[in-house]
């Protein structure tokens, strides 16, 4: 008997997997011939519908009329605008006719489509009112939006180039296609007209040149025709092949295992003497394979339209790439392909169903294209973090090969980091296949029978997303007018508070178990005021390393931003309640209380879990620049229940924590800009770890070691010393 | 046939399920046995007693969380694969490829499990005879009839002609003369000198087929022995009899130990 893993194993794995695709007829037609035939399609029904419409355009004779004090003026500028259509020698455009009507109501007969425009003429002083009125109308709207200060300055701006001289104003009707054209034809002739009307006023008083030559700006890219192209193509190949890939890739791999699973036929290839591993790299492939399929017939047909014509590249397109760059160019697409194949596969291991796999296909396929973007973040280059950021990297690596810069070691940090992250998700994806649960099937257990306390670890989350939704919905749509106070009320008040209290009373929850309302050891308030201040300054610490290496935020996005945070003039007490009582009171209560009840159940790794409590927390702050200054915190505040047993101290802490980051700030205790030194988070990280020894030390986790918290008994109790 | 070297053992095979909302479950809790060539070994319990996870930890497919297995003498957690290669596992959730024929899914069967490829298409041939299948050998299975796709699905089970079968709950969904078909298979591979574990909760075809019968419940074997033997312990006939003999005694026995248990917390 031999114990091999043999290559041919892997070879008949491999085959009978395309096989059994390459049968699936109607999975084929669907996903990889339909698009082939609706593409193409789709752009002769647009381009006919278009060629039909341009026609109408032209075809169509435009009626106008005048009004306005001024409207004989207008009258004579609209009849030289079209004349000077009509004899424009470039005949690129076709020239089209124009009809005067004279309504009695022309502002009717627009509106009831009698005529396409109506051109009105002002004189100067009716002009200004005009505008004056308009300026009224939008300061207006604009105070009623927010904050004053920007509107005072383009006041005084307006003023000063007022114009003074007769206008015309073109009406029409921005819902009819033949209204807009006539609008666009007759305004750039207008333009024109005028212009020559300006200049030669001007010449004729005096000024010495004609207004072309005052000033002139001329811009011109000293980058070749292929590197300009190379930056268009840098920027759309990662997210193009990726997208294609991930739909390709998509088609094997829900059903190279999540498929296998409903159909019951996984059991029986795990009980043969395939190895898992050759089970798992035979699907792999298959995923590969058929997602670079599908990339390279999609990229071939949109060629093959483009030599004949159908597709118009932009002009000047040009792409050329030296043997290297190509080679480094597929040799960091390879990654990419496997770490797309690998990432869908876990998702098909993961998944239950083919329902299931749907689902969360969405989020990944997201989680996928953005990165694949990053190219395009104005001024990223390779030089920094974003290489050994997986798929990202190679995005920026790929536009800078295609514009001729060759960085090496970037390059390959690029490419370690994409491939590492292929190879771990393709190690999980083994795992999948050793995932007891979803091996044998049910789904139902004793705990959808008994319900209550037993169903809560497995909804918490659910919840949790249920009531981020209401939160972000709430603070979109009311956030501005219930203003600071009124916000922290609803937040903290109904969503946190009344949302937890719901979920203690649906799932008949302990409330003394479910908030970690027991007892706290005395010492652990001498590690709260440790260990709040010191944490905080970590915090700074860390958000200054997050902004200067990983993410740079703009200064002036920050400094509005920390405005917006300290809000309007309160006096101190209101601070102090707002800011820092409530916070620190039904924060704790949402999300160490019964967030962490509901999911150390799930997350059985401390470590994990307390990261996941912190992420939660953290995007539960919706700013994108919060999220890892409050993250941090959630993920301490974590520590701090979990060692000391208690929800209180974390009360006190996150109080503590919130009343130094914006009391002094806000009452102008501190000079204007004081800001701490990011060193100081060393220090502040010795007295923080002290504190949380403290915790350690005289909480219930000391003495439970081992055995967790999975015991209630052991759980409710403090351990003395 | 039957000798008395060991081809499957069994010692103290426990598996632990954690459950995020149940806590531990114990579904294998120290299960011991052994299996011997040309023998018929029935594991009789009832839905959820632990079959299927005893059957599947013997397969490799669960790791156990305790004791030891071992088939043809490897073990089942140092050997996974040389294991598999020695046994056939038939199961009602062990489905064939819709889209391939009788042909394709024997060949490709016998191939992974290591089949010497010379000797392949000799095997499938005999294969596809001996169970009558020729007229539909390259039909896709997703167009064939149950008892069709059972056939393919036996033939699949021994395809690289293994020493040991595991037999999981085979006539489940079956009609009366599939299900019989079924049982002469069984008998017949017996009389070649296989290794067969047979489970089922039907007292009739453990009552028919199997030469030693285990009893398992909760996760423990309640009794094991020949059909003579167990009726002589239980002084009871009928097999159903003696099942609810050994699980009405499990389950008091278990009363009486909460109980006690109960007034012991209880106690200051």
């Amino acid at each position: 008997m031999t114990n091999h893993r043999s290559p041919s194993v892997l070879g008949t794995l491999f085959r009978y997997e395309m096989r059994m695709l390459l049968r699936d007829t109607r999975t084929i037609l669907i996903a990889i011939v339909a698009p082939l035939i609706m593409f193409p399609a789709y752009i002769l029904v647009v381009n006919y519908v278009d060629s039909r419409e341009q026609q109408a355009l032209e075809e169509e004779t435009y009626r106008y009329a005048v009004s306005g004090s001024r409207a004989g003026w207008a009258e004579g500028v609209v009849k030289a605008a079209i004349a000077l259509d009509e004899s424009d020698p470039d005949t690129s455009r076709a020239p089209v006719s124009f009809e005067f009507r004279n309504p009695p109501d022309p502002m009717g007969a627009l509106e009831a489509g009698d005529i396409h425009v109506v051109v009105e003429g002002f004189s100067a002083p009716e002009w200004d009112s005009i505008r004056a009125e308009e300026r009224e109308a939008e300061e207006e709207a604009r105070e009623e939006e927010a904050s004053g200060g920007e509107a005072a300055e383009a006041d005084t701006a307006h003023a000063e180039e007022e114009p003074s001289l007769p206008a015309v104003r073109i009406l029409y009707r921005g819902n009819s296609d033949f209204s807009e054209a006539a609008r666009t034809r007759l305004r750039e002739r207008i333009l024109e007209v005028r212009a020559t009307q300006r200049d030669s006023v001007l010449l004729s008083s005096g000024f010495p040149v004609a207004m072309s030559e005052v000033a002139p700006v001329e811009a011109e890219s000293v980058a070749s025709a292929a590197k300009a192209s190379g930056l268009f193509l840098g920027l759309a190949l990662t997210p193009f092949l990726v997208v294609l890939m991930l739909s390709g890739g998509s088609i094997v791999a829900v059903d190279a295992i999540c498929g296998e699973k409903e159909r019951g036929t996984l059991e029986t290839l795990l009980t043969t003497a395939a190895s898992r591993t050759d089970i798992v790299r035979a699907k792999l492939l298959a995923v590969i394979v058929v997602g670079l399929a599908v990339a390279v017939i999609n990229v071939a047909n949109l060629l093959v339209y483009i030599v004949l014509g159908v597709l118009d590249l932009p002009p000047d397109f040009v792409v050329e790439i030296d043997p290297l760059g190509l080679l480094l160019l597929l040799a960091l697409l390879v990654p990419v392909a496997v770490l797309v194949a690998a990432a869908l596969l876990l998702l098909s291991g993961a998944s239950k169903s083919y329902r299931e796999y749907q689902v969360f296909f969405f989020p990944v396929f997201v989680a996928f294209v953005v990165p694949s973007f990053a190219a395009g973040l104005p001024g990223i280059d390779l030089h920094s973090i974003i290489a050994v950021v997986p798929l990202a990297g190679v995005a920026v690596a790929v536009k800078e090969i295609l514009v001729g810069e060759i960085d090496l070691p970037f390059q390959a940090f690029a490419f370690v980091s994409t491939a590492g992250l292929a190879l771990w998700l393709t190690f999980k994806t083994h795992w999948t296949l050793s995932n007891e649960k979803l091996i044998s099937g049910s789904d139902l257990d004793q705990a959808d029978l008994t319900g209550g306390a037993a169903l809560f670890p497995r909804h918490v989350l659910r919840w949790f997303l249920g009531l981020w939704v209401l939160f972000f919905l709430s603070s979109l749509w009311f956030g501005q007018d219930l203003g600071l106070r009124g916000q922290v009320v609803l937040n903290l008040l109904v969503i946190f508070f009344g949302g937890s209290l719901v979920m203690v009373r649906r799932y008949r929850l302990d409330p003394v178990e479910a908030y970690g309302l027991r007892k706290a050891h005395p010492a652990a308030w001498i590690a709260v005021l440790l260990g709040a201040p010191s944490a905080l300054l970590v915090a700074f610490g860390i958000t200054e390393l997050v902004n200067t290496f990983v993410f740079p935020v703009p200064e002036q996005l920050l400094e509005n931003f920390g405005q917006e945070l300290l809000g309007p003039e309160l006096p101190l007490w209101q601070l102090v309640l707002f800011l820092s009582v409530m916070p620190g009171i039904f924060e704790e209560l949402f999300f160490r209380g019964i967030l962490l009840h509901g999911l150390r159940r799930v997350i059985r790794r401390k470590w994990l879990l307390a990261l996941t409590v912190g992420l939660i927390f953290g995007i539960f702050h919706v700013s994108l620049f919060r999220i890892v200054p409050t993250a941090w915190l959630g993920f301490i505040l974590t520590w701090v229940v979990l060692f000391g047993g208690s929800i209180y101290p974390a009360m006190l802490w996150h109080a503590l924590n919130n009343a130094i980051a914006t009391v002094p700030a806000t009452l102008g205790w501190l000079p204007e800009d004081f800001e701490p030194e990011a060193w100081w988070a060393l220090p502040a990280c010795l007295v923080l770890a002290f504190a949380l020894w403290i915790l350690w030390r005289t909480g219930p986790w000391n003495g439970t070691k081992g055995t967790g918290e999975r015991s209630r008994g052991e759980a409710g109790t403090t351990r003395r010393r | 046939m039957k000798t008395n070297e060991r081809t499957v053992f069994v010692e103290d095979l426990r598996k632990t399920f954690y459950d995020e909302s149940r806590g531990e479950v114990k579904a294998v809790d120290g299960v011991t046995f052994s299996c011997h060539p040309g023998e018929v070994f029935g594991l009789l319990g009832a839905n959820g007693a632990g079959k299927t996870t005893t059957l599947r930890m013997l397969s490799t497919v669960l790791k156990p969380t305790g004791g030891t297995a071992s088939v043809m003498g490897h073990d089942v957690v140092r050997e996974p694969q040389a294991v598999r290669e020695s046994l056939g596992f038939y199961s009602a959730s062990t489905a064939l490829f819709p889209r391939l024929t009788g042909q394709e899914t024997l060949r490709f069967f016998a191939r992974i499990n290591h089949y010497p490829v010379e000797r392949l298409q000799e095997r499938v041939d005999a294969l596809i005879s001996r169970f009558g299948i020729q007229e539909y050998a390259n039909a896709r299975i997703e167009k064939l009839s149950t008892g069709m796709k059972q056939k393919v699905s036996i033939a699949r089970t021994i395809a690289h002609d293994p020493p040991v079968l595991i037999f999981d709950e085979p006539t489940v969904g079956l009609d009366v003369l599939n299900a019989l078909e079924m049982v002469k298979v069984i008998r017949e591979l017996r009389a070649e000198g296989k290794t067969i574990i047979f489970s089922s909760h039907i007292m009739s075809e453990v009552e028919k087929l199997c030469d030693r019968i285990a009893i398992i419940h909760r996760g423990r074997l309640l009794a094991l022995g020949t059909l003579a033997s167990l009726r002589e312990a239980t002084e009871q006939h009928y097999l159903e009899d003696i099942f609810v003999h050994y699980v009405t005694r499990a389950e008091g026995l278990e009363a009486a130990t909460i109980g006690v248990a109960g007034e012991l917390e209880e106690a200051p």
